[in-house]
C-alpha cells in the first residue's frame, strides 16, 4: 500500500515538474515533449511489457492524425470530436492488422510493422493523393472551431489538455502494470509457453497489448494533428520509424517515467544539438550505443535505483522490497 | 502389443491414450503409446533420459500435436485443443526446468493462477508449502530450484485441477524435499489425478499406485499393483 502510495506521488511529482517546466521553457518544446510522450508509451509497453520491438509506430501515429485530419477538413471544426476520431482510426487499424501481427515473432514483428509505415507512407503520399493533398498535406488550423473551458485550438490551452491527457495515460498505464494483464504481458515475454499452461491464451494477451498500445500511439497522432493544425505524410516517413524506439531506449525500455525522461531528453538534445551541430542524429546515434554499452538501462534505468535508494535510504531493504520494486 | 494400447477407454478413466505417435519433424520420438489413468490415481512413467517421458506430458498437455491416436479426458478429446484450453479444463502441466516467471513475485506468480483459474484460495497452498508464505513478496528469479518447484505446484493447484501432469519433479531437489514433495503428492492424490514423470525410484515406489516403463518411446511394461511396483524391479526401465 505505501508502495503504491509512494508511486502515485512519484507520478504527480514528475507531471508537477513537467508543468512547472512550462513557466521557463518555450510552449512549442513542452507540447512536443507531452505528445511525444504519450507517442513512446505505447512503444516501451510493447517493448518492456510484451517484448516486441515495433519500427512501425508512424504507421499507428498517422491513422490517428490523419484520422483527425479527415474529420477536421473534410466533415467538422470541433478539435474534441477530431481527436476521438483519430482514436477511433487507430483502434480500427491496429484491430484490423493485430490479429494477424500478433501471431509473427518478435524480429519478423518488427519488419512487417516498418513494412506498414512505408504502406501507409506512400498511400497518404501518392495513392490517396487526392483526399490527403499529397506532400502539401492537409491544413485545417483555421477551421477548428473554439471550444468551451479549454480551447486546444490555442497552444497554451492544448498544453494543459495535453498535459491531462497525458497524466491520465500514465495513469492508466500504471493500472495496467499493477493489474494481472500486466503480469500476463511479462509473462508472455518471459516464457510464453508456461503462461499457456496456466490457461492463458499468449495471442490474446498480446492482441489487447498490441491494440492499447497502438490506440495510444493513434491519440498522440491526433493530439500532433490537431496542434499543428496539419497533416502531411511526414508524419508517417518510414526514415523517423525509429524515433520511438531510440526514446524508449534512452528514457528506460519497460519503466514507467521512461518514456517521459527519454522525450525530454531527446527532445532537448534535438533542439540544442540541432543548433550546434547539422547532423544532430549522429550525435544521438553514439549515445546510444554507449548506453547500450553502459547496460542497456536508459536514463531513468539508470537514475531509479540510486533516486529510490536516496529516498528509501534509511529503511532496510527487505527482500519483499526487492521485488515489489524491480518492476518500475 | 503394447499396454493399454488400441483398447477401448474404461468408463472409470480420467485421462487415456490410446495408440499415440508423436515426432520432432522427422525424428520420432513415442510409438504407438497407451495410458489408462482413473481418477486419483497416482501413475507415474519412468525410463531413460531420451525415453520420451516428457513428450508423452507435453503431448497431452496440448504442446506437441500428434501424428496419430488419441488422448481424451472423460468424453472430451484433448487432440487439436490448444494448451491453455486443456489447462483450463483442470489438466494441468508442470514442466520440468523448474522456471518460473522469473521478474515476477510469488505473490503475482500466484495471482496468475488464481485469475486464470478463478480461485483465490491460496491456504491450501500455504498449508502444503508453508515457506511460499514468508517469500510472498520475493520475485520468481531469486527462489531456490525447491522454492521454484513449491511455487509451480502450488500454482497448479489453484482451481482445484482434476489432473496434474508433473514432469520430473524430484530432479535436482534435496533429499528433504523430495520428502517433502512425496508427502504432498500422497496428500493431493486424495482429491487429484496425478500424472508423473520421474527418474527418483524411491519416490515412485513410494507413491505411484501404478507404474509405466517407457524405453525408445515405447511403453515396454505395465505395474498395476502395489506389490509389483518396487524400486529393482523398475530400474530394469531406466
Amino acid at each position: 500500500m505505501m508502495n503504491a502510495i509512494r508511486w502515485w506521488w512519484g507520478l504527480l511529482l514528475a507531471f508537477s515538474l513537467l508543468a512547472a517546466s512550462r513557466a521557463f521553457l518555450p510552449l512549442p518544446f513542452v507540447n512536443e515533449v507531452v505528445i511525444f510522450s504519450i507517442y513512446t508509451m505505447g512503444c516501451s509497453f510493447l517493448l518492456g511489457r510484451v517484448g516486441f520491438i515495433s519500427f512501425g509506430q508512424p504507421a499507428y501515429l498517422a491513422a490517428g492524425a490523419y484520422g483527425t485530419a479527415f474529420y477536421l477538413f473534410y466533415f467538422g471544426t470541433d478539435p474534441y470530436v477530431g481527436i476521438l476520431v483519430g482514436i477511433l482510426s487507430g483502434l480500427a487499424v491496429s484491430g484490423i492488422v493485430g490479429p494477424l501481427f500478433v501471431r509473427l515473432r518478435s524480429d519478423y514483428f518488427a519488419l512487417v510493422n516498418l513494412a506498414l509505415a512505408v504502406i501507409f507512407y506512400y498511400l497518404m503520399q501518392k495513392v490517396l493523393a487526392d483526399i490527403t493533398k499529397g506532400d502539401n498535406g492537409l491544413w485545417f488550423l483555421t477551421r477548428m472551431s473554439s471550444t468551451p473551458v479549454l480551447d486546444i485550438s490555442t497552444p497554451s490551452h492544448f498544453f494543459v489538455f495535453a498535459f491531462l491527457v497525458a497524466l491520465a495515460v500514465w495513469a492508466f498505464y500504471k493500472y495496467l502494470d499493477d493489474s494481472i494483464f500486466g503480469a500476463c504481458c511479462l509473462a508472455t515475454k518471459i516464457n510464453e509457453d508456461k503462461l499457456e499452461f496456466l490457461g492463458y491464451s499468449n495471442y490474446r494477451v498480446r492482441l489487447l497489448a498490441f491494440i492499447i498500445a497502438n490506440t495510444t500511439t493513434a491519440l498522440a497522432g491526433a493530439l500532433y494533428a490537431v496542434y499543428l493544425g496539419f497533416v502531411s505524410p511526414e508524419i508517417t516517413s518510414p526514415h523517423r520509424a525509429p524515433d520511438p524506439v531510440v526514446v524508449t531506449i534512452l528514457g528506460g525500455t519497460g519503466t514507467l517515467y521512461g518514456p517521459l525522461v527519454g522525450a525530454f531528453a531527446y527532445t532537448g538534445m534535438k533542439d540544442v544539438i540541432s543548433k550546434l551541430i547539422g547532423n544532430w542524429e549522429l550525435f544521438i546515434g553514439f549515445l546510444l550505443v554507449f548506453i547500450m554499452l553502459a547496460g542497456e538501462k536508459g536514463i531513468w534505468g539508470t537514475l531509479q535505483p540510486r533516486l529510490e535508494k536516496l529516498f528509501s535510504g534509511r529503511k532496510d531493504r527487505t527482500a519483499a522490497g526487492d521485488g515489489a520494486e524491480a518492476r518500475r | 502389443m503394447p499396454p493399454d494400447s488400441g483398447v477401448m477407454a474404461n468408463t472409470g478413466e480420467i485421462l487415456a491414450v490410446r495408440g499415440l505417435n508423436v515426432s520432432y519433424g522427422a525424428s520420432k520420438v513415442l510409438f504407438d503409446v497407451g495410458l489408462s489413468v482413473a481418477p486419483r490415481q497416482i501413475v507415474a512413467c519412468v525410463g531413460r533420459n531420451g525415453a520420451g517421458k516428457s513428450t508423452l506430458l507435453k503431448s497431452i498437455a496440448g504442446f506437441l500435436k500428434p501424428d496419430s491416436g488419441a488422448i481424451s479426458s472423460g468424453p472430451t478429446r484433448l487432440v487439436g485443443l490448444k494448451s491453455y484450453e486443456i489447462a483450463r479444463m483442470g489438466i494441468k502441466y508442470i514442466p520440468q526446468d523448474k522456471k518460473v516467471f522469473s521478474d515476477l513475485t510469488v505473490r503475482e506468480n500466484l495471482e496468475l493462477g488464481s485469475y486464470a483459474s478463478k480461485d483465490y484460495n491460496w491456504d491450501r497452498i500455504t498449508d502444503y508449502f508453508p515457506r511460499l508464505k514468508q517469500l510472498m513478496d520475493r520475485k520468481g528469479g531469486y527462489l531456490s530450484g525447491g522454492e521454484r518447484q513449491m511455487l509451480m505446484i502450488g500454482r497448479a493447484l489453484l482451481g482445484s485441477p482434476k489432473v496434474l501432469l508433473v514432469d520430473e519433479p524430484a530432479e535436482g531437489l534435496a533429499p528433504s524435499i523430495v520428502a517433502h514433495l512425496k508427502d504432498v503428492f500422497g496428500e493431493l492424490s486424495k482429491n487429484t489425478t496425478l500424472v508423473l514423470v520421474e527418474q527418483n525410484l524411491p519416490l515412485v515406489c513410494a507413491i505411484a499406485s501404478k507404474v509405466y516403463g517407457l524405453k525408445e518411446g515405447r511403453i515396454v511394461a505395465k505395474l498395476a499393483d502395489r506389490e509389483s511396483i518396487k524400486p529393482d524391479v523398475c530400474e530394469r526401465y531406466l
